[in-house]
């Protein structure tokens, strides 16, 4: 008798255990920012719903967005949505226009250069996340030179 | 040199229930095949251990399994390119039997839903054969080249899910027909991939390509038949 595989199993084990190369990690990567998006976003509409329903929650709500933790998971959320754009780019424009380019040497560079222009356009904007939550939580300023608004 | 081998075990038979893995010690050649590893242990040490090989040189596709977690043929992989700590288990995403041994009929189910022959019923216009340019030719020969060792298709997340994806190796088969000149079914084999468990549930984790041990470019296969669905 054939050892029942059960989908659920069988795709934690591969996703966590397949030694892929490049092409698996942007996967795992690309799935992984998509559903913490997805996450953020339902978040994002309940809090917003308490207007309505709580406003006294809402206030809460906002309060919490305002916390060091919550501010830290939003510079992770703006990674989130940048790389999985990019890759979704890099996927779309292979497979659309140029399916000669879903070749090995050309997709394990293209994944790098997916990861490295995700990054470049993430760090502004997580630098002055970062900035904020720091001046305002904190009282430390890491960009003297702007001053304090 | 001295290579430290651990196996997946499972045989219900046997009373080997709840997979297990054994492990032995093996003097090795670095330019030993993984499959020699095997044989070793089969041959001397414990005959009970199951896995399928034929021709053991790369063309029959029968002896795909997981080799330090990724998927590769025993018997076209050296020792010295996977080092001296050699994990190996059975493919993923098909029900195992026995040790190596996975049912294959998931598989083949996939392969003979995609019409995986040359349709034809006019008379070839010398009564006699079909001609085709070289280039005519030379447009499907990439997928020419499948031995049906099932290494891409296990190796896709997408299939690892869900079971009703053809998976890479049935497109790789439908292309082969799909882009034949001399072939009347491109159409209805186009059809069967466009439906829920055709060709639109890849990902694009490019497993499949990096899995293949004939070099095939399994993605860019899937990608082209995804072009001719929509164009």
């Amino acid at each position: 008798m054939a050892s029942s595989v059960s989908p659920i199993k069988t795709t934690a084990a591969g996703y966590v255990g397949y030694q892929g190369r490049e092409g698996h990690y942007a996967f795992l990567l690309h799935r992984l920012t998509g559903l913490g998006t997805l996450l953020f976003l339902l978040i994002h509409i309940l809090d917003t719903s308490t207007v309505y329903f709580f406003p006294a929650l809402y206030e809460h709500a906002i309060a919490l967005y305002r916390s060091t933790p919550f501010m830290l998971g939003e510079i992770g959320l703006v990674f989130a949505v940048v790389y999985h754009g990019v890759n979704g780019l890099r996927i779309a424009v292979t497979d659309l226009w140029m399916p000669k380019r879903w070749a090995i040497q050309t997709q394990r560079k293209a994944v790098w250069t997916t990861l490295v222009i995700s990054v470049i356009l993430w760090a502004p904007a997580a630098l002055w996340m970062l900035y904020n939550m720091l001046l305002h939580n904190h009282g430390i300023n890491i960009l003297p030179f702007i001053g304090t608004h | 040199m001295l290579v430290y081998l651990k196996i997946y075990r499972y045989n219900p038979e046997a009373g080997r229930n709840v997979p297990s893995y054994d492990t032995y010690n093996i003097e090795a050649e670095p330019t030993d095949r993984v499959l020699d590893l095997l044989e070793e242990v089969k041959g001397h040490i414990d005959g009970t251990l199951s896995y399928r090989r034929s021709c053991a040189h790369g063309v029959c596709g029968s002896d795909a399994m997981r080799i330090n977690g990724r998927n590769m043929l025993a018997c076209k992989v050296l020792v010295k390119d996977v080092g001296s700590e050699i994990t190996v288990e059975p493919i993923l995403g098909l029900p195992v039997l026995k040790d190596m041994i996975v049912d294959m009929e998931p598989f083949f189910d996939s392969y003979k839903a995609v019409m995986p022959f040359l349709v034809n019923d006019d008379i070839p216009a010398d009564g006699k054969e079909r001609l085709q340019s070289p280039e005519q030719r030379e447009r499907f020969d990439d997928t020419t080249k499948c031995i049906m060792c099932a290494a891409c298709t296990t190796s896709c997340p997408v299939f690892w899910a869900d079971d009703q994806y053809v998976g890479p190796a049935a497109v790789v088969a439908a292309h082969r027909f799909i882009f034949d000149s001399r072939d009347q079914a491109g159409d209805d084999r186009l059809k069967i991939l466009s439906d829920h468990g055709g060709v639109f549930r890849c990902r694009t984790a490019f497993n499949c390509t990096e899995a293949c041990p004939r070099e095939i470019h399994v993605t860019q296969a899937i990608a082209e038949v995804k072009q001719a669905i929509t164009s």
